[in-house]
């Protein structure tokens, strides 16, 4: 322990604090880029899903088998399956790109079970009433479904980015050098292990402590009241 | 570059991936008991205790929950090596996964603790059942009957999170199926069967867990 005080002050180093900045700005970048897109393809997912949509079973189906199945596995499977996906079909991208794809899979399949929730949550007599109205079923969408909808999803939403920007520390496996990484890194050049790790951990909690302070507060003003006492 | 898939070179190693999965099972196992236990005594006082042991364990759950596992194992794992207490990795990922499982499951089993019903004790009490036993006929079936389901769902997700465990050396399923990747090249197709395997052992793990409940606590939930 007495090695984790004398490395201190080097710790903090120009370069040290310049590597950790890039590494919590990639970590930060893979965890909103690849949620944000997957929050889309999830999107289009649950859009499948919901039978009063969509009413063609395979198209149905071949979506449920889909996210059961991406649902069941270990995120670090999952990562291994992109990248050597990827590898097989002889595109090559940057680690970061690939790490993002399986980032991005992940969210669409966990989000896809959350936002049908919500979107079956809506009553059928909204969609009827609109339909009387003569308002384009795009329109209703959007304009009836999704904000009655969002207030059931968007609780469980946070929940999972939160868990993302924790798997994000996988990603290290591929190579992308990320705040994982960025400790391994500099364990490896000698400072020392618990001060490196703990650091980053530090740094994890904030991030995701700073996210969960924005959920709550959005929760508190939107969000279906999940206080069974309430 | 073209890549065909050949899962001939494979099937000589799935008596291995499956040695792998039955360690996945019992580093799973490991991590539940040993957060169960700790998640409980964490729960007790997170709704009976008071107040700094209230905040004290608050701050536990909101730090377990809001870092990756892997940090804290590689934590345990690099930092006890620093001090020269050299722990297998094994065990290294089980301490791990148990002191961030227990975050979790204090919180399940706080949430539990709070939906007991105030006028069922009130009537116990007024009836003269003494403390012990409001304990095991009033408190216990109920609690039972709330918790089951989500501590069936959070020993299925631990059995998911095993696979950490594969980055610091620990044999279970994904780091056998590094190993034999690292052998014999074949990475898509070993790691579609370990997909398969995590596939199966989860379904599998999710059937038992709904006759378990519906035997022994009488609980019908959906499975899927």
């Amino acid at each position: 322990m007495l090695a984790a005080a004398h490395g201190f002050a080097e710790f903090f180093g120009y370069y040290n604090v310049i590597l950790l900045l890039e590494a919590t700005g990639v970590t930060v970048a893979l965890t909103v880029g690849g949620c944000g897109s997957g929050y889309l393809i999830g999107f289009g997912i649950a859009l499948l899903r919901v039978k009063r949509l969509l009413n063609f079973s395979p198209v149905r189906w071949a979506a449920i088998a889909v996210v059961e199945f991406l649902r069941r596995i270990p995120f670090l499977v999952l990562l291994f399956l992109v990248l050597f996906g990827f590898q097989a079909s002889g595109i090559t991208l940057p680690s970061v790109w690939i790490a993002g794809t399986a980032i991005a899979l992940r969210t669409a399949v966990i989000s896809s079970e959350s936002i049908r929730a919500g979107i079956e949550s809506v009553h059928q007599n909204q969609w009827d009433a609109a339909l009387t109205m003569n308002i384009p079923r795009l329109s209703i969408l959007r304009q009836v479904v999704l904000p009655q909808a969002s207030r059931v999803f968007i609780g469980p939403s946070f929940v999972q980015f939160i868990q993302l920007l924790k798997s994000t520390s996988l990603a290290s496996q591929l190579g992308v050098i990320e705040l994982t990484y960025a400790a391994k890194i500099l364990n490896r050049r000698g400072f020392s292990a618990v001060l490196c790790y703990g650091f980053v951990l530090i740094v994890y909690y904030l991030l995701c402590l700073s996210v969960e302070r924005i959920s709550r507060r959005l929760e508190a003003r939107y969000a279906v009241s999940r206080d069974q006492r309430t | 570059m073209s890549y065909s898939i050949h899962f001939g070179q494979i099937v000589p190693f799935i008596p291995y991936l499956f040695g792998g999965a039955w360690i996945t099972i019992l580093l799973a196992a490991c991590a539940f008991v040993g957060g169960t236990s700790l998640g409980l005594l964490l729960a007790l006082g997170l709704s009976y205790g008071p107040r700094q042991v209230r905040a004290g364990v608050s701050w536990y759950v909101s730090f377990f929950t809001n870092t990756p596992q892997l940090v804290v194992i590689l934590l345990i794992f690099f930092g006890l090596g620093e001090i020269r207490y050299f722990i297998s990795p094994f065990w290294a990922a089980a301490v791990g996964l148990m002191v961030a499982e227990a975050a979790y499951l204090a919180q399940i089993f706080s949430t539990g603790f709070a939906s007991v019903r105030r006028t069922e004790l009130d009537a116990a009490v007024t009836l003269g059942v003494p403390h012990r036993q409001i304990i095991r006929h009033v408190m216990l079936p109920h609690l039972m009957k709330v918790l089951f389901p989500p501590l069936a769902n959070q020993f299925i997700l631990s059995t998911l999170y095993t696979s950490v465990g594969s980055i610091v050396g620990v044999e279970e399923l994904t780091g056998r199926a590094l190993n034999v990747e690292s052998q014999t090249f074949r990475s898509l197709e070993v790691f579609i069967i370990v997909a398969a395997i995590y596939f199966a052992l989860t379904v599998i793990a999710t059937i038992l867990l709904y006759y378990v409940g519906r035997w022994l606590f009488r609980i019908e939930a959906k499975v899927f």
